[in-house]
């Protein structure tokens, strides 16, 4: 070829030489990951710890786990941010106890884009690949039945409610909260007691759901929740979409995302979100707006996430400490710090394992209920395909 | 190329300016338009820089900015996006440039068929493809992605690729401006060969092109998002967008200091680059 | 070594070895662009539960998805001409418009800031100046003038429209200016000898040399706010129903949607790029010709 493509040819592996040196000395900085990570990824296979154990009993006790998981190094996690649910408690105790290394990634993602992760991610062992997930309930079933996850029960699997797991140990329950009205009081001078008093006209301009009705699992939650209010049921969200409908043709509802930051500065005073976010959200920015939950009185919706392991994930055995310790009274002792009601509140409570200052600290959540799959499926489906045609925002242009 | 240049009605007007000065006329409307221009950019960044300073309890205050700034991940993942900038942008002239050239030397042809490739990164999702490069290289035989600095290197090829927009229209434009086809022809009847010419006729001519195209990429990669959260970088975007969820005033505050340091380090990248002793941006050679 | 008479001119029949040349970008965009886009194709065929299915592409002749196609082309066509134009001004503002030296770079080099400048950060800056308790909002309403009792909103095609000028101004200025930089001193110096005026040169003179960068550049923009989607989310939540926003739907987010038919409505995306840079080569030809 030409002496221009000798020079191309030249400059190229100059150049990837370069990139080669950057790739080698580029070690990241915070995850602190021992070359060892990439081998033991292989490891787990020969070891008690391998993709068929699946409980700690079966992998040859707890020792032998933590011992398994400390020769992985790392966890590799998704969708998780700090200040959901207290998990910044969470990971820090996880990691100082049992020294391993934490690789959090992408912790905005929506549960289809950690499964997309999970499926990308097939074969891999870098440090992009997710250990384990935390994703919707209506995202259980099909991840199992893609085959994307692996299943491991924890020792206290027992004390985990029946319809909050899946029975071949796949996916199970982790917390739940029960939707509330973020207000700031600083902006809103009467604060909104019930769903009803969302329709007064003092609030005009000033309700913003936490999330888009057609992808947000938080936002059809709230849709289900005032219609339970107003005369519907978990099998039956027409009302909601009604009662929406009405908030936005008087005003009072806004087309705009409400986050923590909008609430608090007040250019969004009213949200409807889980009282774990919202709660950690008015403790977050004390110092700058007084912010006030309040669980309606009436249409008390419970949700619940679920956890589950990837069906590759690179350090398996770390993905099952981190799954027991979770599930540990410690564990969901930090959920409860961070304002959820994590799933074995019950037994917990029954054996005195929480202590009476954090229960007062939770909102009052009696009466709430909780939606089957089934009746999720049907209300995102309704929801999101009539969510446009019902309430249907006037957007202009 | 000819100049038509047949005015309609021969005007002889009063004062005839020197050629070098723009007349009175055309400098108000200049005034007019970049005062239209500052007080449209300038208005949200008021704004932003008006709640970082009053956020926290309400009164003038400097708490805001040093939250941000104590943290030392600010600065570092700031460092390491800018790194990765500059790389991006070498990998990016080394594509384009000599690809531009070729398309408008030799196969004009094909120009369609590069640009809507080049305009390809506005209409693919950045999760389609950050979750397709992760799939492409995590199964063998391609499995490179097993190390962070690897990832990292695959970070910088996809943006560069991210960056194909700009910097071939830049180049584009750039080329069009000099005419390629005569100062290849002059330099090759001198005897040079391919490499001198790209190197010492092209390159210099194009500096203005190569300049707006490099600052183009570099503000993309220090705010791009999705690949780098997927691909589990800690770069700026990451950072930033972790921040601005929770937080009032330190998102404000992060703002306005991202976008101090961006434009300081556009401006050491301009300065970089007029420097040159032999460059004459508008003079051909 | 080719020789100057193969450079330039009508030869019969040229080398096919020629396309050569891009093969290393052809080449890198395989490997980093088009391999990993791939997926887009393959998944825009098949069905949720499996399978392969032409619904997706039915499906995109729903009024809900055409009506998102109109809605990402006007407000693509309306922020390119619009900033296009604008950017133009500002960019022939610095460079001839005799204002003082430091603007020049100062342009420049705020226009790369400002160039990318967008999702979050650029929603929550005009929220806070036209937002409802926006710096600017607060002023008219000092004055009287309460703005969103009087119908106006920052949250809608307008609204959105002002904010992607953000953006979009700072894409014109920093693109067009090699173009504008290499405008022939002679050519503004020969035609002011003949008499013409500043206007008359522009007009017969520099912009219809300037015209096939100008189109181009104005793609460019097309480009850039038809494939935006950050922008429009943080400001609209996803009420403006982009295509980009449509696609985001289906295959992110926490409720289980038809991700194959968000995949085929990219590809619908890539279809209408592809169509509009059949028009702008068309433009481009005719714009050509004119430079003789």
């Amino acid at each position: 070829m030409s002496k221009e493509a000798h020079l191309k040819r030249k400059l190229i592996l100059l150049l990837v030489f370069g990139l080669f040196v950057t790739a080698c000395g580029g070690t990241a900085a915070t995850t602190t990951a021992p070359a060892t990570a990439t081998t033991a990824g292989e490891a787990p296979a020969t070891t008690a710890g391998g993709g068929t154990e699946t409980t700690a009993a079966g992998a040859g006790g707890m020792e032998d786990l933590i011992a398994a998981a400390q020769a992985e190094g790392t966890l590799t996690t998704i969708a998780l941010p700090r200040d959901w649910c207290n998990y910044g408690g969470v990971i820090d105790t996880f990691t100082e106890k049992y020294g391993l290394a934490y690789n959090g990634l992408a912790p905005d993602a929506g549960s289809a884009d950690e499964l997309e992760a999970i499926r990308a991610n097939q074969g891999s062992t870098g440090p992009q690949a997710p250990d384990v997930v935390d994703i919707g309930l209506g995202f259980a079933e099909p991840a199992k039945e893609e085959g994307l996850l692996q299943p491991y029960m924890v020792s206290t699997w027992d004390s985990i409610p029946e319809d909050a797991k899946d029975p071949e140990g796949f996916w199970y329950g982790d917390y739940y909260g029960v939707l509330a009205f973020e207000v700031n009081a600083d902006v809103v001078e009467n604060v909104p007691q019930d769903w009803a008093d969302l329709l007064n006209p003092e609030y005009n301009g000033a309700i913003a759901l936490a999330g888009d009705p057609r992808v947000s699992a938080q936002a059809i939650a709230a849709v289900t929740a005032a219609g339970l209010a107003n005369g519907g049921s978990l099998d039956d969200v027409e009302p909601g979409l009604e009662f929406f409908a009405q908030l936005a043709e008087a005003g009072n509802l806004v087309p705009v995302i409400a986050e923590s930051g909008t609430v608090a500065s007040g250019e969004t005073p009213i949200t409807i979100r889980w009282t774990y976010n919202a709660l950690a959200n008015r403790d977050a920015n004390a110092d700058i707006a007084n912010i006030e939950v309040v669980v309606p009185a009436s249409g008390r919706y419970a949700g619940v996430y679920v956890q589950g392991i990837s069906a590759y994930a690179p350090q398996p055995n770390a993905a099952k400490l981190w799954m027991e310790f979770l599930y540990s009274d410690e564990g969901q002792n930090l959920w409860l710090d961070g304002y959820c009601h994590p799933i074995r509140y019950e037994d917990l409570v029954a054996n005195n394992a929480v202590p009476q200052e954090k229960l007062d600290r939770l909102p009052d959540v009696e009466g709430a209920v909780f939606p089957t799959l089934e009746q999720i499926e049907a209300a995102s489906e309704a929801i999101t395909t009539q969510w446009d045609s019902v309430v249907g925002v006037n957007v202009g242009g | 190329m000819t100049v038509t240049a047949a005015p309609t009605a021969i005007e002889t007007p009063a004062a005839v300016v020197t050629p070098a000065k723009a007349g009175t006329g055309s400098k108000v409307m200049a005034w007019l338009i970049l005062l239209a221009g500052i007080a449209y950019f300038l208005t949200p960044l008021i704004a932003t820089g008006e709640r970082a300073f009053r956020a926290i309890g309400g009164t003038f205050s400097f708490e805001a900015f040093r939250r941000v700034v104590s943290d030392p991940e600010f600065l570092r993942t700031f460092g390491e996006s800018a790194i990765n900038a500059v790389l991006t942008i070498f990998v990016s002239l080394l594509v384009i440039v000599p690809t531009a050239y070729w398309v408008t030397l030799r196969v004009p042809k094909l120009r369609s068929v590069i640009e809507f490739i080049t305009l390809l990164p506005f209409v693919i999702p950045a999760v389609v493809l950050v979750f397709g490069l992760i799939r492409m290289y995590s199964r063998p035989p391609l499995a490179i992605l097993s190390t962070y600095g690897s990832t990292r290197v695959m970070l910088i090829c996809a943006y560069a690729a991210l960056s194909f927009p700009y910097m071939y229209r830049s180049v584009d434009n750039g080329l069009r401006a000099i005419n390629v086809r005569t100062l290849t022809e002059a330099a090759q009847s001198l005897g040079a060969k391919w490499p001198t010419i790209i190197r010492r006729v092209i390159f210099p001519n194009l500096r203005v092109a190569l300049l707006s195209g490099a600052l183009l990429t570099f503000a993309i990669v220090i705010g791009e998002l999705t690949i780098a959260l997927y691909m589990g970088q800690h770069t700026f975007g990451p950072y930033m967008s972790n921040l601005v969820r929770n937080f009032v005033a330190e998102p404000a505050a992060l703002t306005v200091l991202s976008f101090a340091m961006t434009w300081a380090a556009m401006g050491i990248i301009s300065f970089l680059a007029r420097r040159q002793p032999s460059s004459k941006p508008k003079k051909a050679v | 070594m080719t020789s100057i008479s193969e450079v330039g001119g009508n030869r019969p029949p040229p080398r096919t070895w020629n396309w050569v040349g891009i093969v290393p970008f052809l080449l890198f965009s395989t490997a980093f662009l088009l391999g990993p886009a791939a997926i887009l194709l393959v998944r825009s065929f098949q069905a949720n539960e499996g399978g392969w299915t032409l619904l997706n592409y039915r499906q995109l002749t729903d009024p809900q998805v055409l009506e998102a196609y109109g809605l990402s082309v006007r407000i693509s066509l309306v922020t390119a001409i619009v900033g296009g134009v604008f950017g133009f001004l500002m960019a022939w503002a610095v460079i001839y418009g005799g204002l003082p030296r430091p603007f020049r770079s100062l342009l420049t080099t705020f226009s790369g800031v400002a160039s990318n400048f967008a999702g979050v950060p650029l929603a929550a800056a005009f929220i806070f100046t036209l937002g409802r308790i926006g710096l600017i909002t607060a002023l008219f309403g000092f004055f009287g003038v309460e703005l969103y009792q009087s119908g106006f909103s920052l949250y809608n095609f307008w609204g959105l429209s002002v904010v992607y000028m953000f953006f979009q101004f700072p894409l014109m200025v920093l693109t067009i200016t090699p173009a504008l930089e290499g405008l022939k001193k002679e050519w503004k110096e020969a035609s002011e000898n003949l008499g013409a005026s500043s206007w008359q040169y522009w007009r017969h003179v520099a912009l219809p040399v300037l015209l096939p960068s100008i189109l181009g550049t104005i793609i460019l923009l097309f480009g850039n706010a038809f494939g935006a989607h950050a922008t429009a989310y943080a400001l609209t939540g996803g009420t403006l129903r982009l295509a980009t926003i449509l696609i985001g739907a289906q295959i992110s987010g926490d409720v289980l949607q038809n991700q194959g038919l968000g995949y085929a409505v990219a590809m619908g995306m890539v279809v209408i790029m592809g169509i509009s840079i059949g028009i702008y080569t068309i433009l481009q030809r005719r714009a050509e010709r004119w430079l003789g």
